[in-house]
């Protein structure tokens, strides 16, 4: 169920090159530096964090670990996943360190890795949303479409939600 | 290079902090040679690695002490002014070495004023020793001095060189390992725990036996011995001393009791604090002391000791007391309370006042304390550590803070709780009990908007956990009232929480919480159970806030338990299950250990039961027939009455209480006092003496008539114990549970070879009431009875004329006394006080 990224960032071998992973919430995909994912699981039970910012789900169980379950389907705004639990359980999951604190990032799905390159790189639409564009740290143009990179320090930044 | 700097960093500053403990030390005991040497060495040492390290201002410093120094040694005297400027020398040394830690290089600076300072008494004392002490032999005697000394510092470092440093993060790193090692072994039992696969469970026992000693090993290399914290005490008393010229005897005791290195930087700061209140407040000036017809030395006493699973740590002084007038006054004055409270107030209860915010009474503002800032600080942080903080005084006698810690703050006993379908751990210290509320017996109430529940004579404020987290019910159990309440207690205030169900008690390995949830007041961190899954600890001071109860109104709670403890003849006692009767308890001051055995070591030898026990064969009795050794782990209480350990076995313990123990006798068990009443609950109390006997059978019993002696005791516990101990040693046992009672009795009937009298009687000295039991016709001999016979016990009950005192649990002084008492009697006067009787 659960691999290590190890395995597969061997992809960018080149210089200028990152591996990306691609996640998938609703319509959207974002890229993820793979050095970035420490692990990719699907989560068991969720405890609740009564009190605590809403976008956080709860705790989960990792080998032993606590870490910090954060929907970023919640995140972003968008509507629950159709089909998925109330309290998140079962969901797959990606695991991220972050200001020494480990969180479990929530996701529909994680897709393939890309490469991406300086070339790559546009500017940012200038339309978005500020409550959604603050989220993405830039922007690719990969295979004819548009990808944003997710803001790992704004997704876990709670600070505002306090 | 960098690496021996540390080195000598991590070295120096435990000398130095050595090195002015006892120079304090040598100042009130100046005929000590040892000391002055050791301390020689100390700073020799010092200035030596210096020299080495190329640190000149150090050096230069350090050098200069040491002539000093060595002049003391020579036998110069140690006056007040020579202790000054060396302990001046050993401030600056350690002010250096913490630049030198900061900067990782020496510091520019000047220490010309010192070392001159150093130097003039060098010459004072050289002038002030006898002639032949002549400047020209003194470099000779230096250049000796150094090269022996290191030779001697070497042969001691020699004697302790089976310990290494280890960088704490490593000590740390380990024992977060060894806690994530004893989740996933609990983890692992919880997922056999219904096969029934052998192969499995020899090795799991096995791991689960070695992670526990592992968990046990780790901790015990993060254990310190709190003398690190009391080495600074000397001089910080002797300082204030000086200051406040007062003239002030510091007592330390139990410096080598050991707690987690955590907590014993976590107390450092309130302790001190107590310690200079004592001081400061405490201790009266030498002429008001003589008034008072105490010596003109004050002491203060620091005492750390083991007791249970934690650590007491008792702060007392022979000054003043507290100024009760002056705490009422300024209660008053604050709004924290109101005259008709006060009134009914017990004086305990108003020293408690002392605890609030802002709350100083001192009259003067010194430098050392009375700033107003403290009290609520210094319980503050020790109730943050799961410590309390109690104090007692008495006007003229003085004042007593009690300190109790937890040995570690990473593990810890907690109930899980359920809330609303989601479970929480509650640490344990704070639980006072849980209540039932479905019997229709407790009920909580509105009063004006807030919830109270009535419990005995104590009006509780109390809230439901699930409202309070805004937890939603799961849609089954809506609108149901929760069944239990849990009551707790945060420093004065008791408070209750209601919550589904109690699940479980375990011991939990508390993790902190990460960094986007820290800010919830309600929790202090979280763990993982046996079954995987993570719960969330609550924390009773915020959920003590988040129910709305501020310190303000503390007063009113403490007025509301008021009658409670006032009435307080309340035991600690452990409460746990054995056989298939009811419940049973014992209390906890009866058991010295609570070992957890695993059956492979227990043996059995001439149908008895054996485990090794520090080194000796103990015995072990079942705590009720029914009771069996498990296969595995077993629950063993270490009992020692008279000084010879015996085991009891026992199924499992639920729960440690503090309760009043009423007990009612029904005897018809054996090894049973009889039934008690605790939380509504009936437990049997057993009755160790009988345990004992069990083991020691054949014992001498008096073949004679049937001695018959009177009892007096006003604690039930007691009474029922010590009259089954001396029933079982072929007494006739009369009890008393007053002065009053006994009176009746001898009136009755005088006739008693012997009277055991509690010293501490609710009508009146126990000493007292030896007067007028004689004036009552009384003619036996009479034995004072105390928690311990101290010096004090036994000189006063001489004093009443007894026979002696001894201690309670000191049965074999105490039937060896009861013997000779008899033995005189007979002797004296055989049988012929028959006519006084009324």
């Amino acid at each position: 169920m659960s691999f290590e990224p190890a395995k597969i960032s061997v992809h960018g071998a080149g210089n200028a090159l990152e591996g990306f992973f691609s996640i998938k919430v609703g319509d959207d995909t974002f890229g993820l530096p793979v050095t970035r994912v420490q692990t990719i699981f699907r989560i068991g039970a969720v405890t609740a964090a009564p009190g605590g910012p809403p976008d956080i789900v709860g705790l989960v169980n990792l080998r032993g670990k606590i870490v910090t379950a954060v929907s970023l389907r919640r995140r972003l705004g968008l509507a629950p996943e159709p089909g998925g639990t109330a309290d998140g359980s079962g969901s797959l999951a990606i695991g991220i360190e972050h200001r020494n604190e480990a969180f479990a990032l929530l996701v529909d799905e994680v897709g393939d890795v890309l490469t991406l390159t300086a070339e790559t790189a546009i500017a940012p639409p200038p339309h978005i949303g500020r409550r959604r564009a603050k989220f993405a740290s830039g922007y690719n143009r990969v295979g004819g479409q548009i990808l944003p990179l997710l803001n790992i320090d704004a997704v876990f930044d709670f600070a505002e939600d306090r | 290079m960098d690496e021996m700097l540390n080195e000598f960093l991590a070295e120096s500053a435990e000398q130095i902090e050595a090195a002015s403990a006892q120079i304090v030390a040598f100042e009130r005991n100046p005929a000590d040679a040892a000391l002055i040497s050791s301390i020689f060495r100390l700073v020799h040492t010092i200035k030596g690695t210096c020299g080495f390290l190329g640190l000149n201002r150090l050096q230069k410093l350090t050098h200069a002490a040491e002539s000093l120094i060595g002049q003391l040694r020579e036998g110069a005297k140690a006056t007040p002014a020579v202790v000054s400027a060396i302990l001046a020398a050993v401030d600056r040394v350690k002010l250096m070495l913490a630049e030198l830690e900061e900067a990782g290089r020496e510091v520019e600076g000047d220490d010309s004023d010192l070392i001159e300072l150093l130097e003039r008494h060098v010459a004072l004392c050289q002038g002030a020793v006898i002639e032949e002490a002549q400047a020209a032999s003194e470099p000779a005697k230096a250049a000796v001095a150094e090269t022996h000394e290191p030779a001697t510092g070497e042969a001691t470092q020699g004697k302790r060189a089976e310990t290494i440093r280890i960088n704490l993060d490593t000590l740390e790193r380990i024992m977060q390992l060894v806690s994530e090692l004893v989740l996933t072994r609990n983890q692992l039992i919880e997922l056999t725990r219904h096969k029934d696969d052998d192969s499995l469970k020899s090795p799991l026992q096995r791991l689960s036996t070695m992670t526990s000693d592992l968990q046990d090993a780790v901790m015990r290399a993060r254990m310190q011995p709190v003398e690190r914290v009391f080495a600074n005490l000397p001089r910080m008393i002797r300082d204030l001393a000086n200051e406040l010229n007062k003239k002030i005897n510091l007592v330390t005791e139990g410096a080598d009791t050991e707690l987690d290195r955590q907590l014993i930087d976590l107390i450092r700061d309130p302790l001190t604090h107590l310690v200079r209140n004592c001081a400061d407040h405490g201790i009266e000036s030498p002429e008001e002391r003589l008034r008072a017809g105490k010596p003109a030395t004050g002491t203060v006493r620091v005492v750390a000791a083991h007791e249970a699973g934690q650590i007491t740590i008792e702060i007392s002084d022979d000054g003043r007391g507290l100024n009760l007038d002056r705490i009422k006054e300024k209660a008053l004055a604050l709004g924290l309370t109101s005259k008709p409270q006060l009134e009914r107030m017990s004086d305990d209860e108003i020293s408690r006042f002392i605890f609030a915010p802002g709350f100083s009474t001192a009259e003067k503002v010194t430098s050392v304390s009375g700033r107003g800032v403290g009290m609520d600080v210094v319980r503050e942080n020790i109730q943050a550590i799961g410590g309390s903080c109690a104090l007692t005084s008495k006007p003229g006698e003085g004042s007593r803070f009690t300190l109790k810690i937890p040995l570690t703050l990473a593990i810890a006993p907690a109930l899980i709780v359920e809330a609303s379908g989601q479970r929480f751990a509650l640490p344990q210290h704070s639980v006072v009990e849980a209540v039932g509320l479905n019997g229709g017996e407790h009920k909580i109430e509105c009063v004006q908007g807030s919830k109270i529940l009535q419990l005995r004579d104590a009006v509780l404020p109390i809230g439901s956990l699930a409202e309070l987290l805004n937890l939603t019910a799961p849609a089954e159990r809506a609108g149901a009232p929760e069944p239990l309440a849990v009551i707790m207690r945060v420093g004065a205030q008791s408070f209750g929480i209601t919550v589904d169900a109690v699940t479980d008690v375990q011991e939990i390995v508390v993790k902190p919480l990460g960094g986007s949830i820290s800010h919830l007041s309600n929790f202090s961190g979280h763990t993982i159970l046996g079954d995987g899954s993570v719960v969330l600890i609550l924390d009773p001071n915020g959920v003590c806030r988040s129910l709305g109860l501020e310190q303000s109104r503390e007063t009113a709670a403490a007025n509301d338990e008021g009658p409670q403890s006032a009435a307080s003849d309340k035991t600690r006692l452990v409460h746990f299950r054995a056989g298939s009767g009811v419940d049973k308890v014992l209390p906890l001051s009866s058991i010295a250990r609570i070992e957890t055995v695993n059956s492979s070591r227990i043996e059995y030898s001439n149908g008895m039961m054996l485990m090794h026990h520090q080194g000796r064969l103990m015995p072990i009795v079942a705590a009720a027939p029914d009771v069996a050794i498990n296969e595995g782990d077993n629950t063993v209480f270490v009992i020692s009455p008279y000084g010879e350990p015996f085991g009891l076995l026992v199924d499992s313990i639920v729960d440690i209480v503090e309760h009043r123990l009423d007990v009612e006798i029904g005897g018809d068990a054996p090894g049973v006092t009889g039934a008690a009443d605790i939380g509504g609950k009936v437990v049997e109390l057993l009755d160790i003496a009988w345990f004992f006997d069990l083991l020691h059978l054949p014992q001498e019993r008096p073949k004679d008539r049937k001695s018959r002696l009177l009892l007096v005791d006003d604690a039930a516990f007691f009474r029922d114990m010590l009259a089954a101990t001396l029933q079982a040693a072929g007494f006739e046992v009369v009890k008393a549970g007053s002065g009053a009672q006994a009176l009746g009795h001898i009136t009755r009937d005088p006739h008693f070879d012997a009277v055991l009298i509690d010293v501490d009687l609710p009508d009146g000295s126990g000493f007292e009431l030896v007067t007028r039991l004689r004036e009552g016709g009384a003619r036996a001999e009479m034995i004072a009875l105390a928690p311990y016979a101290t010096r004090d016990i036994v000189r006063n009950a001489e004093a009443a004329g007894m026979a002696g005192a001894v201690g309670k649990f000191q049965r074999n002084q105490m039937l060896d006394l009861i013997h000779a008492c008899i033995e005189r009697r007979q002797v004296e006067a055989p049988e012929s006080f028959t006519g006084v009787a009324a």
